[in-house]
């Protein structure tokens, strides 16, 4: 079998000799833009690969809780915070009320804040279920919802973090937490804290 | 044993692969014949094994060897055979290596079958594919392997590896089964069986005509031996991706419980827009065809087709937008990042080069302006324009809104149609123009004349919807374009065929299949027109003119709505599937016009939560389906009191949507199909002296 | 003058009847008025919304449990007399713009909405560009239609099928 000679396929209409000069704008402008629309998708691909922080500095934010009082994570540096995401229409969250309540009895005099955070919930929802448990540790909507999904890049709720009174994030737990876990940790984070000072 | 087999042949296709594309670089840089042979038979190697390697996860399986992750992953013991089957695409990684299955049998056949055709692009076009194939091949082998195995660690924990790390112990097959999780609820449905593979189908085969276009700019032959070549492979190509879509839609009408069949959901939109770019491709290829025009646009039109696809598979599949379709996050988005921008930076370099050495000039000066090229330029604007609108609102607001104003916004469906609607409108109006149009010379008055008689049937067509009650000038002239293209294309067939009666004596039927024979691409081309006019009719129907009521029942109640009456009978609670998940079911008997036509079950399916994984529960609808409308029941909560809240949702038109897309898939298959190209004596001469040439010439 | 009395008794008594009547009456529309809205109203405004927790799932449809807290709270504010327009700007002062299926943000907004229509038109415009240059080319280098092309414009039926047969020439 034989094939066409090339040159002859080549159906160019004058054989002009190839022009050779620099890309022209519509080039520069194809090429540029491929460019940055790689680069913004590379930018945005590296933000939205972000997750919850399980180190580092922990964000800071301030909100105002359902009292009224304006609270501030860098306010409450020195102390051990024990970050908790919650929602009223969320079951696993029930299961956790009653053992977040009771590390705040037990330890609000030692240095430590359980500190609440409504994801996505009504005001008055999360005011009754903060009624049905006896709920008295600090707690606050997310007003645009900023806290839980800019800054703590939370999937679902529950999930907590517990941060040193450095104000580095410690721990980040998934899901419910396990009370005896929990003790452990804060008591751990408690003790480093008195052999540092 | 199966993972070891399955493995080893994953590697050997990744190694055939890279192996061809250095062999194929080389022979055509150097003109080493040995090489390019040489890299086309390993090329011919790597669909074998990957088809190997596809077998042995299939075998594991169906015979649920949980130990590997993947079959514990998405099987349990509960799952049918058939959902063991279909699990194979279930996952990341399985869906990966099924990917790669049928990218490498496009790849495998069209080497086949092109070889001798096409013998000066055949190395780059080896070049390109199995590159491709390899970047799968090396995601499938090194970063989501789907042969890794579940081990216990001499410590107690848990390892997923592909090789046996140290000291470590394989679980007990109990254990591994009394945990392994099953197929996510979602992807329990027959539609699943089909829409996963035909719009990866869609998605890889367009990788086909992709290598063509690039073979050519690579090898400098860029006369249209690669159009030739591609065409076909792009019509496939698009075949696959508008069933794809087609069946995706399905799906969500049949599963997902929205009452609709297309979300906007970004997902949704990255497999659209390939679509749409290569609409606009199979179009404008013919002005370079015909009249040897746009050949940097055609090529940018084709590198965009397949950077669309790569830019799709990508979105979904690392985690850059959050969708309901989704896969979970997963490490191979920054790997697919880098390989969707270097393949799309490649490809457009290449163009301005060759297009630099002014070898990509048109042929032909234009010559009216009601010539079919103008239309074509139109028709490539509005598709452009299309995919560009979708894509904007998809992925462009939403990431720039992110990274600029540090705002989450995600658009919905009120946006898109907004946007969308007027280039929709002119896509139907310019369908229904272009095929009565001319090539290079065309007057404005003999495209008036032609359009007399589809116009006229149009009113007459529109008069008869106004009759039956259709009101408003925005919902008639939707329905008027639309049916304006259906009637064009109908006109035209009849028209030549009318026209070839006169002029050889045969009946028109008789002259009408001849031309089909003469020019399939033609006439499957007119009928493809006629699907997608009954698609538009049917998505302006099941748009405009949906209603929808939710309404709370008690026993013995019923719901009026439009000429239907639904009467609550009761549910039946906690009734148990084979596949392990309860459904609550509610009893409804549908009337239409005072006469019983049907009784209807729509259900919750509650998949419990298992170790590891959260509960689900599917609201799957009801539904009643006639040619003129869908009666569409959603059981949306049952009360306390015994009473349930239903929505239910009118569709009309909607089926048209389903039959438009089987009238598609046939005149997609008239275009395609491939037509004797050699001229009769050539023919004759081929079968005396069976050729022994073969491969090496 | 007793008459007189007892008349203008009567008619008090007559006119505290009647608004006590009013009274009950506009009590009763008012708690009506709440009770009053449809699901359907629910789910119009909850259309343009969406879901909270399913990424890109409409309110409307949404079944989880904050949805259908969400939806009651829009029942609430319906109830309350609050207009479409409110009730979503509400919710996006209280959860941020992904709330609302079109940002309420007018920056955003413009971004979202008037960009696909510069584009389109700079596809236009392109395409503008492309008939100039074919003009141009046609114009500097006189390519006459080749041979096989001719021009046609003779008699109807001659012309369409010399079209057709062009055309049909694969």
């Amino acid at each position: 079998m034989t094939y066409p000679d090339p040159l002859t396929e080549l159906s160019q209409p004058d054989a002009a000799p190839p022009r050779r000069r620099g890309l022209g704008p519509f080039g520069l402008l194809a090429l540029i833009g491929v460019v940055v629309i790689a680069a913004i998708f590379g930018v945005a691909l590296v933000r939205n690969s972000q997750s919850q922080p399980e180190s580092g500095t922990a964000p800071d934010f301030s909100m105002t809780t359902f009292d009224g009082q304006p609270v501030s994570l860098s306010g409450l540096r020195g102390k051990v915070v024990v970050l908790n995401f919650w929602a009223s229409w969320c079951g696993p969250c029930r299961d956790e009320a009653d053992a977040l309540e009771a590390m705040w009895r037990d330890y609000q005099d030692d240095g430590v804040v359980v500190l609440g955070v409504a994801f996505a919930d009504l005001d008055p929802d999360s005011v009754a279920f903060m009624n049905e448990f006896g709920i008295t540790y600090p707690n606050g909507p997310d007003t645009g919802t900023i806290i839980s999904k800019e800054l703590y890049h939370i999937t679902g709720v529950p999930e907590t973090f517990i941060i040193d009174q450095q104000g580095q994030v410690r721990q980040f737990i998934y899901s419910v937490v396990n009370e005896q876990d929990l003790r452990e940790t804060v008591d751990s984070l408690l003790a480093e804290g008195e052999s540092a000072s | 044993m199966l993972a070891e087999v399955g493995l080893a042949a994953l590697a050997l296709a990744f190694g055939a692969a890279t192996y061809a594309v250095i062999a194929a670089l080389w022979g055509a840089l150097r003109h080493r014949e040995a090489f390019i042979i040489s890299a086309r038979n390993a090329a011919l190697l790597v669909f074998p094994l990957t088809l190997g390697a596809s077998l042995a996860l299939l075998i594991a399986l169906m015979t649920a060897q949980y130990q590997i992750a993947y079959v514990w992953q998405v099987t349990n013991p509960n799952t049918p055979d058939f959902y063991r089957f279909t699990a194979l695409w279930g996952s990341q990684s399985g869906s990966l290596l099924f990917w790669n299955l049928l990218m490498s049998g496009f790849s495998f056949v069209a080497l086949l079958i092109n070889w001798n055709s096409n013998r000066r692009l055949m190395p780059w076009f080896i070049v390109y594919t199995m590159a491709v194939s390899a970047f799968f091949l090396g995601l499938s082998l090194l970063l989501e392997n789907p042969f890794a195995r579940i081990w216990i660690m001499p410590d107690g924990s848990v390892a997923q590896t592909v090789f046996i790390p140290a000291g470590a112990e394989g679980p007990s097959a109990v254990r591994l089964a009394a945990t392994a999780r099953g197929l996510n609820p979602l992807l329990r449905h027959f539609g699943m069986i089909i829409h996963p593979p035909l719009l990866y189908l869609g998605f890889v085969s367009f990788v086909i005509p992709f290598a063509f276009a690039m073979s050519a700019l690579a090898s400098g032959d860029l006369s249209t031996n690669w159009i030739k070549a591609a065409r076909r492979w792009a019509l496939i190509a698009w075949l696959f991706l508008s069933l794809g879509l087609l069946l995706g839609g399905r799906w969500a009408y049949d599963v997902l419980g929205w009452g609709g069949y297309w979300g906007w959901d970004p997902v949704e939109n990255a497999a659209f827009i390939p679509w749409l770019i290569g609409t606009a491709f199979l179009h404008s290829v013919m002005i370079q065809e015909k009249r040897g025009m746009l050949k940097v646009w055609n090529m940018f039109l084709i590198i965009f087709t397949f950077s669309a696809v790569i830019f799709g598979t990508f979105a979904t599949r690392s985690g850059l937008i959050d969708s309901v379709h989704s896969f979970a996050q997963s490490s191979i988005g920054g790997a697919m990042f880098l390989f969707w921008a270097a393949v799309t930076l490649v490809s457009v370099g290449l163009t301005l080069w060759r297009w630099n050495r002014g070898e990509l000039r048109s042929e032909h000066g234009f010559a009216g302006l009601a010539s079919r090229e103008t239309l074509f330029v139109l028709n490539n604007v509005v598709f452009v324009a299309l995919a560009l609108a979708i894509f904007w609102g998809s992925f462009g607001a939403p990431i720039l809104s992110e990274l600029v104003f540090n705002t989450d916004i995600s658009l919905g469906a009120s946006y898109f149609t907004q946007v969308t609607a007027p280039l929709f409108a002119a896509m139907y109006i310019l369908m229904g123009i272009a095929p009565l149009s001319a090539w290079g010379a065309g007057s404005a008055k003999r495209l008036g004349r032609a359009m007399v008689v589809p116009f006229g049937l149009t009113l007459i067509a529109l008069l008869l919807i106004g009759i039956a009650g259709t009101r408003g000038g925005g919902a008639l002239f939707a329905y008027g374009i639309v049916m304006l293209s259906g009637f064009v294309a109908l006109y035209e067939i009849g028209r030549s065929g009318a026209a070839r009666a006169r002029a050889t004596g045969e009946n028109i039927v008789q002259a009408t299949i001849a031309l089909f024979g003469r020019n399939r691409r033609r006439y499957g081309g007119f009928i493809v027109h006629l699907g997608i006019t009954v698609i538009g009719l049917g998505v302006i129907g099941s748009t405009l003119f949906q209603a929808e009521t939710q309404q709370t029942l008690r026993p013995g109640e019923a719901l009026q709505f439009q000429d239907y009456s639904m009467t609550f009978q009761g549910i039946d609670a906690g009734q148990i599937a084979e596949d392990g998940r309860f459904m609550d079911i509610a009893n409804l008997t549908l009337a239409r016009n005072g006469a019983q036509v049907a009784s209807l079950r729509p259900r919750h399916d509650i998949y419990p939560s298992t170790e590891g994984q959260q509960g689900m529960t599917m609201i799957i609808p009801g539904s009643y389906s006639t040619l003129e409308n869908d009666f569409y029941v959603l059981f949306v909560a049952g009360q306390a009191d015994g009473s349930a809240t239903f929505k239910v949702y009118i569709n009309p038109l909607i089926n048209l949507i389903w039959w438009g897309g089987l009238i598609l898939i046939v005149g997609t298959l008239i275009s395609a199909w491939p037509a004797e190209s050699a001229p009769a004596s050539v023919r004759e001469r081929r079968r005396a002296k069976p050729t022994a040439a073969g491969v090496v010439a | 003058m007793r008459a007189c009395n007892a008349s203008s008794r009567r008619s008090l008594l007559i006119l505290a009847f009647g608004l006590l009547i009013l009274l009950v009456a506009s009590l009763t529309q008012a708690q009506d008025g709440g009770a009053a809205i449809t699901d359907d109203q629910v789910n119009a405004i909850a259309r343009q919304m969406f879901c909270p927790v399913c990424e890109n799932e409409p309110l409307d449809v949404c079944m989880t449990a904050a949805c259908i807290r969400w939806r009651e709270d829009i029942r609430g504010q319906l109830a309350a007399g609050r207009t479409e327009s409110q009730i979503i700007a509400d919710f996006v002062a209280r959860y941020g713009e992904r709330a609302s299926a079109t940002p309420l943000d007018p920056t955003l907004r413009g971004l979202s909405v008037y960009v696909p229509w510069l584009i389109a038109g700079a596809l236009l415009l392109g395409g503008v560009g492309v008939f100039w240059r074919w003009r141009s080319t046609q114009r500097h280098v006189p390519t006459a239609p080749p041979a096989d092309h001719p021009p046609v414009e003779a008699a109807d039926e001659a012309a369409y099928r010399a079209t057709l047969e062009r055309d049909l020439k694969d």
